[in-house]
This record gives structure tokens, C-alpha cells and sequence, in this order.
């Protein structure tokens, strides 16, 4: 089997992004001499550095920044909210102030302050743009920091108030041969642990498949790059549990043999990027990390990856693209991670809230785990809830929770409305109306229900939502997201987003959707690369069957 | 590996991909972003096909697995293709404006629609997206591109050009050059590559002389590229009617993979200018005494003439009138019959050239050794690789390169010495890139940081004129830590305890103080090279063109020989061959000192074996080189010369001196294409055929003996070389009576053993490599020398140097060090390439290069006039200010005849090689008034 897609703009060599933030640090942007001059030092080709700094959002070659930048988020929560503003309408409210420059950003992972901003990176609510405005200019701006609120989490099998030596237990059990890895890997697929990213593929045996990979070194990744709208729940396993996160990831270094693992961590996670590197200089005095932890022989060294931006990084392959430096494309699968990962070595990754699950496991055992469930369902899971609910946040349930649980559970449709629909597992997933209220939020039961657990991102629409408009702002997103790499999802999601957009114009809804839409929907589900493109126009197909269903 | 597809059930390769195992099956899986010269890439996902899975997969780059079920061609397969060709054509121009399908009318994507009945969609249609029209000769339409990263992958994978890439992201994503410039202004170098590679319209040749036309339309003709030695094959497509070439293309041949550059895909409209001449010309009475007619030639132009400028022929033709052949022929073989009669045969001289076939430089030799009577024969080797030539018959019993430039892939580490091998041999050098980048360590020597250095994984900037001073080191190097071959020094050289004697006087720590190359990154050297494999060393000019060329090479033959680098794959000696037959010139013995095949003129055998074949008592003594010649031009020696495509007066040093060298001779005949420089000195000017009009043998840098075509009918009453040397000869006495070049071939291959074998008719399309036992079967010998060397005793010879400095060193008057060479878009004297629209186009005038901090020191400006002095002369030109220029080094190409770079060389020689030191000599550079430009 090829080991990976040809060079194709990918240039070998050390990754230039650290490079570029360097000079964008130095310059507060990319100055053109600047960037030949970092070709001309590494003797690496201009078209690899155009390539960079064009792909991710992050860089910016175009002058200067602005003393103050706002970006409005244009996303399905946001734009869900009473109070949500078109960016051009925030741009006019600031039109006389020269020093403020005014853009529509993709999901910030703020779902439950919508509708959200950033200013100079400081994540708000809109309500908080003018203060904020003023902060900035006065140069008054407190640094955000992580949504940390008083309270415990089901998942977390150490006493919230305890320091760092009563924590990292099984670590240490691994570390002193008191645990083998063999038994853990062994104790997670009895769990029947799944990937909490959106793929569910089973963690255990995914564990075992990179322990058997012969090649050397391998490396361990902590996906911490969730980009979907209205998923912003690794945010606040991040912010509120991060010694689960770190440790379920070193338990996966010490499982596969792996001596370097990273957190991939997107950029607008400021906040929860400094909770991070906290507990890592934490794990660092207490000699968890180095070489020879613990006289066990066994080195182990974490480090944080700083996402340059854009969702498509989420996908696994992409976020392996953009660490060894290249723009963050997809590759043609298999081969898999597991195999030819990071470097083309065999690579483990885990999104956040999978890898604090770890603990929880191998602290109290995989029955433990499975008890939590209800029903057929193994174990807990967290959600963000946005949209019109009364209370957006972050919930941990048990899997099999009926949804009319949870959305008791955030406070219900705001206002009292009437439910209209809910996408409960992300934005890449079917739309499912009032009548799903009672499916059981777990893998098999959502999917039998027509839709997906995915992200675990619940987004509620209430009754006077026009589903079709919603659906197009999610391909909108995805849209904006399409890394380009292939044709269905780089042409299709834009002439798809073209039709949908004439039909409303014009007044129209899901009766008006032609043949086209379907036809593009197979298309990109059938022949795009990575799974962006797949299900870009899913939702969009959902809300013509669910609206079709309805009496008119 | 046993697979079913459309349920057939087939056997494929392991690492074979579903296209792959189809097409070999004979099923067609549509594609447009795949072609089988690159990587798969799979991004159309046209070729999708059903696996039995959840989603399809891209045929192109999906491998092959035990037991899989492809389906190729369902209906929901030929749906999905369906639309995405709607997709793209949604967004592509109209068939009617379409750059492709108007011009050569091969558009890929086009011949999809028709075949999916997708011309007409229905989807919503994209904005325009924009034309750039910045380069001379590519135009790029974004339009009509559907991001398929073949050029990317041509430009950056294939060539290592490494310009194109995307930009952008989503639906905005564009191919870029660079950070996005305009192709024009990027380092784009338009070999074309792109073009070649494109599916749609988004890349096009413009059109360089008729309108650009399907294939079909066109006469193929298969032949060589006339520039360099690397000798691409390519095709030219023809319109007979208006005897012009319309396009060329890349051809498939084991060396040169369908690879072209720049010179070789646009630069061949020269042959087609309108100042070819046509008729034979005589000069007039009122033009003696001889002497220069423009102001160019005469020194006086002062660099300050019109961009792409070629000779104007107002200026010049008046000197001379039309005349018969019979009239011009009878002329030149009474002139230089009576100089020979009077003076003596050595009174008379030749300069062959080696942009002239295997048959005409045979035959050339031939005339002027068994005609006129002398040896006084040479040609522009004596001004490239003499020197290489010298050591290697001396070390090795051979002057061919001992493996081909494409057997980089087997070595483990390769050196680039004294080769600006982008500029002078790119398609070579794009393999030497792609060896690279899989894994062969590449060290570049040199003391100009070149395009090629900045895929060095070691890059050795020397000072100029210290070669050997740093291989000395490096050999010093290599024989302390342990790294010389003991077993294959003792069975296949000789001279090893006196190379080791000389150069135990160079410890690394000595050597780095001279050369300017640290002591560490020589012991690197050292090292990478001793520990490799296999090690092979490619080498040009600035190896060669030194007083020390020979030296020089002695070191890279014994760098070579110490560690057992001759004979196996991936090792072995290749000085890359300057001109396109310099290689067979040679070999057909168009050189002082030889007979064909290296056979000596002082050895009384081969002279009784030549008199015999030719029925001519020959001289036994060997005749004067090029700059002898032109020595003796000056004294009065030499009285007639017969030049036949050589260009002295430009690409000789010291041009003030050949000025007067030429204007001295008694009877000078030109035979050429256009009026050269030279051609102002002659007293007769025979207007020949252009390599585009004849058909001969050519032999390149691999020994690769190729066939070249006639493409076009010669222009008015121009005559073939071929029989324009027997009519002299026949004039001269010496009776030539051959029908075609075939004769002569298989004379010249009978009279050597180098060419045994080889015939008009097995060279094929792609010819052969020499030595070749089966050219039925074979396509020759790639690794020369596996079982000892053809010298006397079947050993290797080492010769040991010591370093000498060049011969005129800076001083307080004349500070800077002046090397000089080739542009990329140039040839020699210019004289084709300025009559190219492309070239003269991307490079129309000339510059000296200069370190930006001497720049500084001397308050220059990019584009400012300088004027630069030497010791023999003065020219005015622009700065171009560099990176690539050392401090206290500048750089000038020979090319322009209105700041001609060798009115300020050295005429000193290498004592071996007699050849030129164009690699040194001291000028001083001062700011020029920028005037009227």
C-alpha cells in the first residue's frame, strides 16, 4: 500500500509554520521581504510559503492588522439567536472608528454566549463589544481566561480538590508495572469505549492496532481542535478537567510505546491552551514528564500544537498535514493514521473528551464504565447544548439519555416555544424533528433515528426557525471550511450553497429543492475525500425530507 | 495479488493501484488529474469506483487488496462521474473560447463532457476568474483550471522548479507562482513543463510563429533538441505549407524522459528568422583591408543599444555581394589551395563545430587533414572540456563520461562540482533535484550560489580558482579517517603513494584556509563521500575553464578512484558535455591531437591506418587548438581559415586580440547560418543549412547516439553542410563523393571501435548509448569501466597536483574577480537564441551580477550602468545585484555581442588542455553614467 498521497505542493523538510508565526509575531503580520527572506535562509520554495499562509486564516500577508479587529461569528447558534448581527451591521455600527476593522469569522466555540465575537483574539459575547471595544483601545483588555465554575464531573475519579500527587494514578500503576498495558488496552475494549470526536470508532482496539505497529517512533495526538458549530464541549474538558485529558494521553503513550504525544489545540481555545500548559508544567515539577518518569524507563514529553485555523484541521489526516507544516488537507485514506501517521509513523489520536475517559476506566474498571449507561448503552457522555434552549452549556450524561432529557436538563426551548428540530450530533448531522424528542442519545440510537451522535453537539431550533435556511447556513459553513483539495466538495458545496441560497431568496423552501441538490448530495457524499465533504449537504437533504413529512 | 474487476478476476502487483490493474486488463477508468509521470494524487475523483464500501474510491491512488470487487462502471458510478464534469464545466469558458480547444484542441476535460453529455449544465455558473498573460510565452487562464496539480506536480515533482502551488483555500483556491506573482515575474523559468502536464486550457503555449493547431494538422517530426548536450528528444510539429515549426514537445527516451527546458520547448523559431542567410556572399573590393563592419564587433557600442538587439544587417551587409555557389565555391578553393601551395599545408586551419553532426564534423576533419593537409583542426571543445578530456585520457584511457547523468538514482551521494546545472543542462540537472529528494546526498561545489545549490544537503562555496586546493584537502581528508578503497586501489590504480605524498600536504586545516571552505565542512565531504556506496561526480565549466582545468579533473578522478566510485551503478566520472555533439565532434576526431576515436596522429599506426582509408598521406604532427590558431592568425602563420558554425570572434578570449587575429588572416570563409561576428572578418560567407534542415548523428553527455531530423526545407539557396564541405574538398583535391550522411556514418563507425555496431537503422527512435554489443536488444552501455580501464596497463593513473593560483589575481587597480558563462535562455554566442523569440524576450539584454554589498561599496542600483575594465579591454552594461555573487566576484555571460564578456578575459591556457581560463581574470567595476538607455 502507497504510504502517502504524492508531494503535491508538500515540500520535505522541517514544517515552516513555527517559522511564519515568528515573523507574524515580529511584524504583527507576514511582510512580503520577510517571507523571501525566509525561503532564501531555508532554501525552501516561495510557492510552499504562499501555500501556508493562504490556507490558514491565522496568517495574515495582506498589511498590517487593524488596531482593534472584530469578528462576528456567522455560524448556526449564533445565527440562530435573537441577538445575532450580521457582521456588515456591526461593521456600520464602528464605520466611524478607523482603528476598528470589522469581519464575520467561522464557529468560535462559544456557542453559549451567542451570539459571539473575538476581539484581537479575546473571545465575547456581542453584548460585550462596545466595553470590550473600549478595553482594547484603552489597552485595558484583561486576558480572557477558561470558564472554570465550581463543580464535578462523573468522569473525573479523583477528588476535585486534590493536588497532583493524589491524581495521575493509573499513570503511575502503568509507570510501576502495576498496570500492564496489555491489561489496560484490554480493560478500554471491554468498556466498549468509543471515539467521542464524531466517528466512534472503538478506542480500545484502535489502542491495540498502533501497540502492534512495529515501526519507530511513534506518536500520540490529543485532537483538541473541535471547530463544528455548536460543539464546544472538549472547551470545557479542557477548562475544567485537563489532568484527565493529559493523563488518558499519557496512559495511551505508555500503551503504544510512544515517547512524544501533542495536544493539537485550536486556535481560539486561548484560555483553555493556558489550563493546559498549566497542568503540563504541573506534570513537569512533579516528574511525570522527561525522560525515565519515575525511574521507569519510559520518556515521555508533551507539547501543544497551536491550530493556525480552520476546521478542516479537525479531520485527522488534515491536522497531521498542517503539523508536518503543509496546508491542511486531507489525505486519500487508507492508508490510516494508525499506520502511516505523523511523519508516515504510526500515530495515536484520540479527541479530548475520549482520552479523559481513560482515567475514569482504568481507575474504576470497565464495568464501572459500561454501568454508567442506560439502557444497551456503555458509559457518559458530554454534550454542548446551544441554540434556543434556556441554559446553552456543557452536560454530562449517561449514553441512551432520551434527548427530551437533556433538553430538559439546559432549560428547555427558550422562550417556551414549540420544538422545531434539533441537530443532535453536530452540524454534520441530519436534522431530527419534534417527533425524535424521545430517541435515545447514544450511537445506535440516533442513527437508527436517521441522524448521528457525531459531535455531541446539540444545536435546538424552535418552531419558527425556517429549517431550510439553517440547513444552508450549515453548508455554509462547511463550504467555507472546504479545504479545496477535491472537486465534489470544493465546486459541488459551492454550487449546492448557490442553488439553496436563489431558492430563498426567492421565498422559497424545501418544496422548491430540485434534483440538483439531491444529485449533489450523492455526489459529495460518494466521492469526497474526507468526511467534510461527505456529509456537507446531508442536513440540507434531512430538512427537505423533515419539512416534506409535515403537513403543509 | 488476485482481485475481481467488472467481474473479471485479475492478477495485479502488490503496490499496484485499481487503475493501474484496470488499465492492464485493458478497462478504462477515466481521469483527469491523474497521468501515469506522477504521483497519484487523486483529487478529481473522476476515476471513483465502487469497492463494496460505504463511499467510492479514487481509482488513481487507492491500492489493490487480496480479494477486492471493483465495479468501474455501474450506473451510480457513471452518475457521479457525470457530475462532477458538470461540476467543472460549470466554471470552465465556452468550447468556442476555450484556449485548448481553439488552439491545439486537446482539451481533457472537454472530450469528458462530450463523453458524459455534459457541455450543457445546469448549474449555477462561477465568476470570471483571471487571465495571466505576464509570461512570453504560457499563458495562464484560472478560468479554465480545475486544480488538478499536475503542473504542480510537473514544475515542483518532475522539473524541481518548485514554483506552482495553490493558494487559497475552498472554492478560492487558485494555482500560484511564488507568493503569488505573476508567472512573468516569478522565477518561473517557462520550461514548460506545465503545459505539457495541463488537461484543460488553464496552461497554453502561445502561439511563436503560425497560429497554434491540433496535432493532426501538423507533421510530427521525431527528433533532438539542437541546445545542449543532454540531448532531450523531443518532437516538433510541423506546418509543411508555411515551413514553420508550430509547437515541440517532450518524447519519451531513457535519458531525458520527455522533459524539456525552456530553450528546448520555445527556442527553435531561430532557424526560421528572417535573417537566415540565403545566399552566398562575397566580400566587396572596397571592404579590404578586412577588418570589423558594426560598431559591435568594432568595440565601439558601449552596451547601449536597444534591448534584444540582434546585428543589424544594414550595418553590415553592405560589405559584401550575392554571388553563385559555383562562383563563391571556386573562390574558396582557389584561396586556400594557393596559401597551401604557397605557405604551406600548416598555413591553413579549421574550425569545426559541435553543434554539427557526427557526419559533418567527420567529414570536416577529413577535408582539412587529408585535404588541406594539416591538423590545424578544432573546435569549440578546446573552450569547455579540454581540460576534462586531457585527465581523463591520461587517468582513466577515456574521455566519454563513465555513467549518465540519470544513474544519480543509484547513488547514495552525488557531487555537483564547478555546474550551473539549472542554467547550462536543466533537464539533467531536474533529475539530479528529484535524486535528491529521494534521498541522494547532494553536494554542490562552487563559488557562485547558483539555483542548484539550494538543494545541496552540502554546499561548499569555494573561492574561485582553488578546486584543487579544496579536493586536495578533501582527498587528504578521505585517506585519514580510513575512508580509501585499499582493495580497489591496489587492483586498479596506479599512483597512489605519490597522490598521497602530494596531498598529505594538504590537511583539511590548510586546504580550508585557501579555498575559503571551512575545515569541518571539508572532513564532511570527505566523509559523506568515503562512507556512501556508491558516489558519482557530475562537473561543467567551472571545473574545465581554469589555467588549472586539468588539475582540476586529475582530483575528481582520483576522489574517485580511492574510494573504488568507477564501474558500478551510482558511481563514476560525467563532465556534462556543453554542446549538443560536443561528445561526437570529438569522437569523430574534429580535435588537433586525433584521429576519430581517439586514435593519436603522432602514432605512426593510426597514420597508416587513416592514410589508407583516406588515400592522402596525413601529418604526423599535431596541429594547433582554437586559441592557437588564433595566435597564430596574429603572427602570420596561419593564413587561411575555414570556419564552419563556430563563432571565435565572441566565444574566444581577448576579443580585442582575436579582432585583429581575424582581420590579419589572408583568406578567412565562414559557413553559417547568419552573419556572425566572425562573418564580418570573411572574405567569403557560404550561407548553410540549420540543424533544423539536415539529418545526422548526434551524440550527448550520455554517449547517446540519436538520430536528428530534417524538419524544415533550408531557406532560399542555403546548402547542406554535408555537401558544401565535399564541394570544398573536391576543390581542394581530395575527392568526397557521398550520397547521404548514412555513408558517412558507417565509414566513421568502421574506423573506430567506439560506434561498432551502431547503424542508421538500430539507433531507433531513441537512439542509443555506445559502447553497445546488441542495439537490437540493447540500449547500450550505462556503467563504463567495471573491469579495468583502457589504458595500458588496464589501470586507473593517479595524478597528483599541486594548487596553483590562477593566473591573474585582483590587485588595488582591478580588484574584482570576473567569472564568466551561460543564462538559462541563452547559447554561446547568441546567435540562435537571440533570434528566439521566447529567449530574446525573457532575457534581452545583459548584466554583470554583483554582490549586493559591493553594490553598496560602489553606490550601485539594480539596473545601473557599470563600466567594466580589465586589463585587455572595457564594456558598459547593467548591474544586476545578487545574492548569489560572492563578495569581490561578478558574473557576466558571454552571450551579448554589445558587452562582450571575453573582450575582458585572459587569453592564458591550461598547458594540458590548452584550454581558456574563462573562469578568472581581474576587472575593476565602476558606476557607468546611466545616459540615454
Amino acid at each position: 500500500m502507497r504510504t502517502r498521497d504524492a508531494r503535491a505542493g508538500r515540500f520535505p523538510g522541517p514544517s515552516l509554520i513555527p517559522a511564519l508565526h515568528a515573523i507574524q509575531r515580529e511584524h504583527g503580520w507576514l511582510p512580503h521581504d520577510a517571507l523571501v527572506e525566509l525561503g532564501r535562509d531555508t532554501h525552501r520554495p516561495l510557492y510552499e510559503i504562499q501555500g501556508l499562509i493562504s490556507f490558514y486564516p491565522h496568517f495574515r500577508a495582506d498589511g498590517p492588522p487593524p488596531a482593534i479587529e472584530i469578528g462576528v461569528c456567522r455560524d448556526l447558534a449564533c445565527w440562530l439567536h435573537p441577538d445575532s448581527t450580521p457582521s456588515e451591521d456591526v461593521a456600520a455600527t464602528y464605520a466611524e472608528q478607523p482603528d476598528v476593522s470589522v469581519c464575520s469569522v467561522s464557529c468560535l466555540g462559544r456557542c453559549d454566549v451567542a451570539p459571539a465575537a473575538v476581539v484581537n483574539e479575546q473571545p465575547i459575547t456581542i453584548a460585550d463589544l462596545d466595553t470590550t471595544v473600549a478595553a482594547t483601545r484603552a489597552g485595558a483588555l484583561d486576558p480572557a481566561s477558561a470558564l472554570r465554575p465550581e463543580r464535578t464531573w462523573a468522569t473525573d475519579p479523583y477528588d476535585p480538590e486534590g493536588e497532583i500527587d493524589s491524581r495521575y494514578r493509573s499513570l503511575r500503576a502503568v509507570l510501576a508495572g502495576t498496570l500492564a498495558a496489555e491489561d489496560l488496552i484490554a480493560e478500554l475494549k471491554v468498556s466498549n469505549l468509543r471515539g467521542m470526536g464524531g466517528a466512534g470508532f472503538p478506542t480500545g482496539l484502535k489502542w491495540e492496532l498502533v501497540r502492534r505497529e512495529g515501526a519507530d517512533p511513534k506518536f500520540v495526538i490529543c485532537n483538541a481542535d473541535e471547530s463544528e458549530p455548536g460543539t464546544f464541549k472538549d472547551r470545557q474538558i479542557l477548562a475544567e478537567l485537563p489532568h484527565l485529558v493529559l493523563e488518558g494521553m499519557l496512559l495511551g503513550m505508555c500503551a503504544v510505546g510512544s515517547e512524544q504525544g501533542t495536544v493539537f489545540i485550536r486556535h481560539e481555545y486561548g484560555p483553555e491552551e493556558q489550563v493546559i500548559r498549566a497542568e503540563l508544567a504541573r506534570l513537569e515539577a512533579a516528574g511525570l514528564l522527561g525522560t525515565d518518569v519515575l525511574g521507569s524507563g519510559q520518556s515521555l514529553s508533551i507539547d501543544v500544537f497551536v491550530s493556525p485555523g480552520g476546521y478542516i484541521l479537525g479531520e485527522e489526516t488534515a491536522l497531521i498535514e498542517c503539523m508536518e507544516g503543509h496546508r491542511g488537507e486531507p489525505r486519500n485514506k487508507p492508508p490510516f493514521p494508525g499506520t502511516h501517521g505523523l511523519w508516515g509513523k504510526p500515530t495515536l489520536m484520540n479527541s479530548v473528551e475520549t482520552f479523559a475517559a481513560v482515567p475514569a476506566i482504568a481507575e474504576r474498571g470497565s464495568q464501572w464504565w459500561r454501568d454508567q449507561g442506560v439502557g444497551d448503552a456503555d458509559g457518559l457522555k458530554f454534550f454542548a447544548v446551544s441554540g434556543h434552549v434556556a441554559k446553552p452549556g456543557v452536560y454530562c450524561v449517561p449514553l441512551g439519555t432520551p434527548l427530551h432529557q437533556l433538553l430538559d436538563l439546559a432549560g428547555g426551548v427558550a422562550d417556551n416555544q414549540p420544538l422545531g428540530a434539533v441537530q443532535p450530533g453536530g452540524a454534520s448531522s441530519n436534522f431530527l424533528g419534534p417527533e425524535s424528542l424521545g430517541v435515545a442519545l447514544d450511537f445506535d440510537g440516533v442513527a437508527a433515528a436517521g441522524s448521528m451522535l457525531g459531535s455531541g453537539a446539540v444545536v435546538v431550533m424552535d418552531e419558527t426557525t425556517d429549517l431550510l435556511a439553517a440547513a444552508t447556513n450549515v453548508l455554509g459553513f462547511f463550504r467555507e471550511e472546504s479545504c479545496g483539495k477535491c472537486v465534489p466538495c470544493r465546486v459541488g458545496s459551492k454550487k449546492a450553497e448557490a442553488i439553496l441560497m436563489e431558492i430563498l431568496a426567492a421565498g422559497g423552501g424545501s418544496a422548491d429543492v430540485d434534483e440538483r441538490i439531491v444529485e449533489l448530495e450523492e455526489t459529495l457524499r460518494l466521492t469526497s475525500i474526507c468526511g467534510l465533504g461527505q456529509v456537507a449537504l446531508g442536513p440540507v437533504i434531512s430538512v427537505t425530507k423533515l419539512d416534506g413529512a409535515r403537513p403543509s | 495479488m488476485t482481485l475481481t474487476i467488472d467481474g473479471r478476476s485479475i492478477t495485479a502487483a502488490e503496490n499496484a493501484t485499481i487503475w493501474e490493474a484496470a488499465r492492464d486488463a485493458g478497462i478504462d477508468i477515466p481521469v483527469l488529474c491523474h497521468d501515469e509521470r506522477y504521483d497519484p494524487v487523486g483529487v478529481c475523483r473522476v476515476c471513483a469506483v465502487d469497492i463494496g464500501q460505504r463511499i467510492l474510491a479514487a481509482a488513481c491512488i487507492r491500492t489493490v487488496e487480496e480479494g477486492m470487487e471493483v465495479t468501474t462502471s455501474s450506473s451510480q458510478v457513471e452518475s457521479q462521474r457525470k457530475m462532477l464534469v458538470r461540476l467543472l464545466m460549470a466554471d470552465q469558458p465556452q468550447p468556442d473560447d476555450d484556449p485548448k480547444e481553439t488552439t491545439t484542441g486537446d482539451n481533457e476535460l472537454l472530450s469528458l463532457a462530450r463523453r458524459y453529455d455534459a457541455l450543457d449544465h445546469d448549474l449555477p455558473i462561477g465568476d470570471a476568474r483571471p487571465v495571466d498573460s505576464s509570461n512570453p510565452v504560457i499563458e495562464t487562464n484560472h478560468g479554465a483550471c480545475i486544480l488538478c496539480d499536475r503542473c504542480v506536480r510537473a514544475c515542483d515533482d518532475v522539473q524541481g522548479n518548485d514554483v506552482i502551488g495553490r493558494t487559497g483555500k475552498g472554492y478560492e483556491t487558485r494555482i500560484a507562482f511564488d507568493l503569488d506573482a505573476p508567472m512573468g515575474d516569478s522565477s518561473c523559468v517557462s520550461c514548460g513543463e506545465c503545459v505539457a502536464a495541463c488537461p484543460t486550457g488553464a496552461l497554453v503555449n502561445k502561439p511563436i510563429t503560425g497560429p497554434l493547431k491540433p496535432r493532426e494538422e501538423l507533421k510530427p517530426v521525431e527528433t533532438v533538441c539542437p541546445y545542449c548536450g543532454v540531448g532531450c528528444a523531443l518532437t516538433y510539429h510541423v506546418d509543411e505549407s508555411a515551413n514553420q515549426i508550430v509547437f515541440a514537445e517532450g518524447r519519451d527516451q531513457p535519458g531525458s524522459q520527455r522533459r524539456l527546458c525552456v530553450k528546448g520547448r520555445y527556442g527553435w523559431d531561430y532557424a526560421m528568422s528572417p535573417q537566415r542567410l540565403t545566399k552566398p556572399l562575397i566580400r566587396r573590393e572596397g571592404f579590404y583591408p578586412k577588418g570589423p563592419l558594426s560598431a559591435d564587433v568594432r568595440g565601439e557600442s558601449r552596451g547601449r543599444r536597444k534591448a534584444g538587439g540582434v546585428v543589424d544587417y544594414d550595418e553590415v551587409m553592405p560589405a559584401f555581394r550575392e554571388a553563385s555557389w559555383d562562383e563563391a565555391l571556386d573562390l574558396v578553393g582557389e584561396r586556400l589551395r594557393s596559401i597551401r601551395d604557397e605557405h604551406g599545408p600548416d598555413a591553413l586551419a579549421g574550425f569545426g563545430s559541435a553543434k554539427c553532426s557526427n557526419e559533418e564534423a567527420y567529414l570536416f576533419q577529413k577535408l582539412v587533414r587529408a585535404g588541406f593537409g594539416t591538423n590545424n583542426v578544432d573546435h569549440c571543445t578546446r573552450l569547455c572540456h579540454a581540460s576534462s578530456v586531457a585527465a581523463m585520457l591520461e587517468g582513466i584511457g577515456s574521455a566519454a563520461v563513465t555513467t549518465t547523468y540519470g544513474d544519480i538514482v543509484n547513488a547514495d551521494v552525488a557531487i555537483l562540482a564547478g555546474s550551473n546545472t539549472t542554467a547550462n543542462h536543466p533537464v539533467a540537472s531536474s533529475f539530479f533535484k528529484q535524486a535528491r529528494r529521494r534521498g541522494t546526498k547532494l553536494i554542490i561545489i562552487d563559488p557562485r550560489e547558483e539555483r542548484i545549490a539550494e538543494h545541496a544537503d552540502v554546499f561548499c562555496q569555494v573561492k574561485p580558482g582553488t578546486d584543487v586546493a579544496f579536493f586536495n584537502g578533501v582527498l587528504h581528508a578521505v585517506i585519514e579517517l580510513g575512508l580509501v578503497d585499499s582493495e580497489y586501489v591496489s587492483a586498479n590504480t596506479t599512483g597512489f603513494d605519490e597522490l598521497r605524498a602530494v596531498v598529505d600536504a594538504y590537511p583539511p586545516a590548510r586546504a580550508a584556509q585557501i579555498c575559503g571552505v571551512s575545515e569541518e565542512q571539508i572532513r564532511t565531504v570527505a566523509r559523506l563521500w568515503g562512507e556512501a556506496g556508491a558516489g558519482v561526480i557530475y562537473w561543467g565549466m567551472g571545473m574545465s575553464q581554469h589555467t588549472t582545468g586539468t588539475d582540476n579533473c586529475r582530483c575528481l578522478i582520483a576522489l574517485c578512484a580511492i574510494t573504488g566510485n568507477i564501474g558500478k551503478p551510482g558511481t563514476g566520472l560525467h563532465p556534462l558535455r556543453g554542446q549538443n555533439n560536443v561528445q561526437g565532434a570529438s569522437d569523430s576526431g574534429l580535435i588537433p591531437m586525433m584521429y576519430p576515436d581517439y586514435q593519436r596522429v603522432d602514432d605512426p599506426g593510426a597514420q597508416a591506418k587513416f592514410e589508407q582509408a583516406w588515400g592522402q598521406p596525413l601529418s604526423p604532427v599535431p596541429g594547433l587548438t582554437v586559441t592557437e590558431i588564433v595566435s597564430a592568425a596574429l603572427t602570420g602563420s596561419v593564413r587561411g581559415l575555414y570556419a564552419l558554425g563556430e563563432n571565435p570572434f565572441l566565444s574566444d578570449p581577448n576579443i580585442n586580440k582575436v579582432r585583429k587575429a581575424l582581420s590579419n588572416l589572408d583568406f578567412l570563409v565562414v559557413q553559417d547560418i547568419f552573419l556572425t561576428e566572425t562573418a564580418e572578418f570573411a572574405d567569403v560567407v557560404l550561407p548553410a543549412s540549420s540543424y533544423m534542415e539536415k539529418l545526422g548523428t548526434f551524440t550527448n553527455t550520455d554517449r547517446r547516439v540519436q538520430l536528428g531530423q530534417p524538419v524544415l526545407e533550408p531557406p532560399g539557396e542555403a546548402r547542406l553542410d554535408f555537401e558544401l564541405i565535399q564541394e570544398i574538398g573536391n576543390r581542394m583535391g581530395l575527392s568526397m563523393t557521398y550520397d547521404s550522411p548514412v555513408e558517412v556514418f558507417d565509414e566513421l563507425a568502421s574506423l573506430g571501435k567506439s560506434l561498432a555496431n551502431l547503424t542508421y537503422d538500430n539507433l531507433g527512435g531513441t537512439g542509443k548509448l555506445y559502447p553497445n554489443d546488441d542495439p537490437e536488444a540493447s540500449d547500450g552501455t550505462v556503467v563504463l569501466f567495471d573491469d579495468g580501464f583502457p589504458t595500458e596497463d588496464g589501470k586507473a593513473r593517479l595524478v597528483a597536483a599541486e594548487w596553483l593560483p590562477a593566473k591573474e589575481l585582483p590587485d588595488d587597480d582591478f580588484p574584482f574577480i570576473l567569472n564568466t558563462g551561460r543564462l538559462l535562455e541563452h547559447w554561446h554566442t547568441g546567435s540562435m537564441t537571440r533570434r528566439s523569440y521566447a529567449l530574446d524576450a525573457i532575457a534581452p539584454e545583459a548584466h554583470i551580477w554583483i554582490n549586493p554589498e559591493d553594490a553598496a561599496a560602489l553606490g550601485l542600483a539594480d539596473n545601473d550602468f557599470v563600466r567594466v575594465e580589465s586589463r585587455r579591454g572595457s564594456v558598459e552594461l547593467k548591474a544586476r545585484i545578487s545574492h548569489r555573487e560572492s563578495r569581490g566576484n561578478v558574473f557576466m555571460p558571454f552571450h551579448f555581442r554589445e558587452a562582450a564578456a571575453n573582450v575582458l578575459t585572459i587569453d592564458e591556457v591550461d598547458p594540458d588542455g590548452m584550454i581558456p581560463e574563462f573562469k578568472f581574470c581581474a576587472v575593476r567595476v565602476q558606476p557607468a553614467s546611466n545616459g540615454d538607455q
